[in-house]
């Protein structure tokens, strides 16, 4: 039984189909992919693996638990966390701030009206450690807002992590990279997935065929293609769906 | 932790400094050519507003029928005083209990929606609250108001203090609004004070931590009207009535500006602030013009435009000026310049 | 079925009271669209078209402008023509004076945009308050459209006819504009997709004031012809944007005639309400709003939107 499962999920909007018979298996321990190019179905996937959409059919199960449906705050509470393709952090925010709201400990106490959030020193100090091991160490009292992007982007992942997740989904973390940026970061993803189970969508081919133990192609809302990134090389589905350039 | 930050997480300098403003206010209120009334009008806003900025400040949700709760906070402790006991301490429950289920009950529909939703809903459900409170005439006694309640004395088991003069009655709100301040500066400062301004900012990402967003607000709002229930007890006994008036459209509008003027944005005090100032305009401006309220409203536009972090956000200015640090935060967590 | 025939004058008023909810409604709706500002000032315009008709009307509502006196002269009709076409076009400047206002706002958090609009509407409130004080008038309308008439032992007032038919025209015209005129068509498109606009070449930030105008101008027209049914007061304003948004968020956004329908229905509530408990006729519409929003947010027939948060 792997961590996390999905079994034929099916979604449309309207009367467009979007993802069909999307079935996939992510393994604990594992660094896994989804790959395809935008317009795939691969963010819509995404969402229905995360809560934000529902599907029409089809299961989705995490450590053999049916989680299909369930509200994003529910499946967060489960050990699933995800960052965002589009920054969503709190801008107003300090970095250890952003960090601090994301800890379990802070979150079991999330009605506690009285005691002041700034006494609570454990606290500062795992938001302090997450800050560290994401490579912002130094940055603690910057304001979001005022990060640089590649900074910022490490801040996304940073709020995920920092939820001691079991899982963890990286949506699209190379977007807006540059090349020195985008290798800072396939470092840092080395370093997270010695510890976290991690999936990974991209539609960056070299990126995540340089990271991923097993991947998943969806094109036109299906799974054309899995398997390890030497396998998929030499998959014809997938080189005929442009998915641009081998590694 | 050392003694002056254990001291810091109850009180600031800015609080001490509202304290002894306020704390002295009947005794000098008179020397500048004011009123004892308007020392009381001011402290009772001055409640109601804190209260109501944990809802708009904090955590962003514009509700613009919220003057509604305070007038059902003053026929609450009316009715309470004709119907159950005179006693001050049962009135003041009785009108913080009332008000705060009727709160609940709104933020029933309230709570899962923001923005233009939120405001809507809100002014819809201020007005048909002013329109019940205007047709039951059993009950509210409509367009004349429910008269004749009392200052009612302050019962300490060894004592009773009357309270009756507007000095006295000034005094024991200003212990009312020492009590809320204290409690409220706690608040903010907690745990649910950092999600509430979290899900100002992206109440999305806040459901993907896993915290119940709805739950959440369905909570602030209902918190704020029981402070506005109590500022309604407060305010029937200044009165010594409760009105429909107060319960309209436009107070509820008028409430909004204030807490945002002052600054409710971005600072705890901003409340505090923009409702000195309103009055202050009401009656300096308006011993010189009736139009004051028009230039009231404009003064909020440039606000908005111009400097939308309002009074508060002013002095955070001008304090980072003069210290010539950069404005940036001290220490996040402690946020004691909020 | 007699009791339904007896119904029918306050089903022609409802349709008169729906038509003009969604006149009020498009104008908010194409402000929505393209600017994807929430106008909460959108009311107070609709109220100044009413009041500006009045000066424009009638003597005593009027300002005392010495050259004025030969205007008032006129008989009503001519007078009534003019506040038609005068009246918007000053609402419109209005109009056009918040959107410059509005500017400093884009790009900030939407919240702020809220609030100025919320303080506009409180501007032109209280400059209402001022200049002609809180007494209710009555707008003088021309004899040829004012009155009743029996048909068939009911009586009929001919003006909610009129101002049925004129709200039709004037829905009818607009749509026209929207969907047969080039000008129509960019504002059309951007209500979708306003960075295309821009990068068609048109000059974003004059569409901007020209489509804010003009959505003042739709709700002030609504206003005038409003006027004789609900009475000229201050408050109006607050009245009139609650049904508008009931309709767009019944009919759906960016939804043309899911606007018009859901006017209707809005409007036949309002007046099947009023038939029965007059009193309750205004409340009928912000207990039509809860219900709305609290089980159809999307509308009929909409799409997600600005309005989402």
């Amino acid at each position: 039984m792997a961590l996390f499962e999905t079994h034929h999920l099916h979604k449309r909007f309207g009367d467009q189909v979007v993802l069909e018979d999307i079935t996939l298996r992510f393994e604990e321990n594992r660094l896994s992919g989804i790959m395809g190019p935008n317009g795939a179905g691969k963010t819509t996937c995404f969402n229905v693996l995360t809560g934000r959409y529902k599907p029409d059919r089809g299961k989705v199960l995490f450590a053999g638990e049916e989680i299909t449906g369930l509200p994003p705050r529910r499946i967060a509470r489960k050990g699933i966390a995800r960052s965002f393709q589009t920054m969503n952090l709190f801008d107003e925010y300090t970095a250890l701030d952003n960090v601090v709201l994301a800890l379990p400990r802070v979150r079991e106490r999330g009605f506690d009206m009285l005691h002041n959030l700034s006494a609570n020193g454990d606290a500062r100090d795992e938001a302090a450690a997450v800050l560290s091991r994401i490579g912002l160490r130094g940055h603690e009292y910057s304001r979001a807002g005022d990060l640089s992007y590649g900074q910022r982007r490490a801040l996304e992942i940073g709020i995920a992590v920092a939820a001691e997740p079991r899982l963890l989904f990286l949506d699209e973390p190379t977007a807006g990279l540059g090349t020195e940026a985008t290798v800072a970061l396939a470092e840092l993803i080395q370093e997270l997935r010695r510890t976290i189970t991690i999936v990974v969508i991209e539609h960056d081919m070299k990126f995540l065929f340089g990271l991923a133990d097993h991947i998943f192609v969806i094109h036109w809302g299906q799974v054309i293609a899995e398997g390890s990134p030497d396998a998929l090389r030499t998959n014809p589905w997938v080189q005929r769906s442009n998915l641009g350039e081998l590694a | 932790m050392t003694l002056t930050k254990r001291l810091h997480d109850w009180l600031t300098i800015p609080m001490l400094v509202s304290f002894a403003i306020l704390g002295t206010l009947p005794l000098w209120v008179e020397a500048v050519g004011l009123y004892q009334y308007l020392g009381l009008e001011i402290l009772i806003w001055m409640i109601f507003a804190l209260g109501f900025n944990l809802l708009l400040g904090y955590t962003g949700l514009p509700s613009f029928g919220h003057g509604a709760f305070i007038g059902i906070g003053a026929y609450a402790f009316g009715l309470t005083q004709f119907n159950v006991a005179e006693n001050l301490w049962v009135c003041l429950i009785g009108a913080v209990l009332v008000t705060a289920a009727f709160g609940g009950l709104t933020a029933l529909f309230l709570s899962h929606r923001k923005g233009i939703y939120f405001a809507l809903m809100s002014i819809a459900f201020g007005q048909i609250y002013f329109f019940i409170a205007s047709q039951w005439t059993s009950v509210t006694k409509g367009e004349d108001g429910l008269l004749n309640i009392a200052r009612l004395p302050v019962e300490l088991g060894v004592t009773r203090l009357q309270i009756d003069s507007t000095p006295a009655l000034y005094y024991f709100c200003f212990v009312v609004y020492v009590f809320c301040v204290l409690l409220l500066w706690r608040l903010v400062n907690s745990p649910y004070g950092k999600v509430l301004r979290a899900i100002k900012q992206n109440d999305q990402r806040v459901a993907f931590l896993g915290y119940n967003v709805v739950l959440y607000r369905w909570s602030v709002f209902t918190l704020s009207t029981a402070v506005a229930g109590l500022a309604g007890g407060l305010f029937a006994m200044a009165q010594q009535g409760a009105y429909v008036q107060i319960m309209s459209l436009q107070w509820s509008g008028i409430v909004v500006l204030m807490t945002l003027m002052g600054g409710g944005f971005v600072s705890f005090w901003g409340p505090v602030l923009g409702v000195a100032l309103y009055f202050a305009a009401r009656d300096l401006l308006g011993a010189h013009t009736e139009a004051w309220a028009l230039w009231f409203g404009l003064l909020f536009m440039a606000l908005m435009m111009f400097k939308p972090t309002g009074l508060a956000g002013i002095c955070h200015d001008i304090n980072a000026r003069l210290s010539r640090k950069p404005v940036q935060p001290g220490p996040a967590l402690s946020e004691s310049v909020r | 079925m007699d009791f339904l025939y007896q119904l029918i004058p306050h089903i022609i008023n409802g349709l008169a009271l729906g038509l003009l909810f969604a006149l009020v409604a498009l104008g908010f709706m194409l402000i929505i669209g393209v600017m994807e500002v929430i106008n909460l000032a959108h009311g107070s315009l609709f109220a100044l078209g009413a009041y500006m008709a009045l000066v424009l009307m009638a003597p005593e509502g009027g300002l005392p402008f010495a050259f004025m006196e030969p205007y008032y002269a006129l008989p009503a009709a001519p007078r009534y023509i003019v506040a038609l076409i005068v009246g918007p076009l000053l609402v419109a400047l209005v109009g056009m004076g918040l959107e410059l206002c509005l500017r400093r706002t884009y790009g900030q958090d939407p919240l702020y945009g809220l609030l100025l609009t919320f303080g506009a509407a409180l501007v032109i409130e209280e400059s209402i308050r001022e200049v002609w004080g809180a007494t209710e008038y009555y707008l003088p309308i021309p004899k040829a459209i004012s009155g009743g008439f029996i048909f068939g032992d009911l009586i009929y007032s001919t003006y909610r006819i009129f101002a049925a038919v004129f709200a039709m025209g004037m829905i009818g015209l607009l749509w026209l504009f929207l969907n047969r005129t080039p000008f129509g068509a960019v504002i059309k498109a951007g209500a979708h997709d306003s960075e295309m606009v821009r990068a068609l070449g048109y000059n974003l930030k004059v569409l901007r004031l020209l489509v804010f105008g003009f959505g003042a101008a739709l709700a002030a027209v609504a206003g005038i012809i409003m006027a004789p049914i609900w009475g000229i007061r201050p408050v109006v304003g607050v009245d009139a944007v609650v049904p508008a948004f009931v309709v767009i968020v019944l009919g759906g956004v960016g939804s043309f005639w899911g606007a018009v329908s859901a006017g209707v229905m809005v409007g036949l509530v309002v007046a099947l309400t009023a038939a029965f408990f007059t009193d309750w006729s205004l409340l009928s519409m912000y207990l039509l709003l809860l219900l709305v929003v609290t089980f159809r947010a999307r509308g009929l027939a909409g799409k997600a939107s600005v309005l989402e948060g």
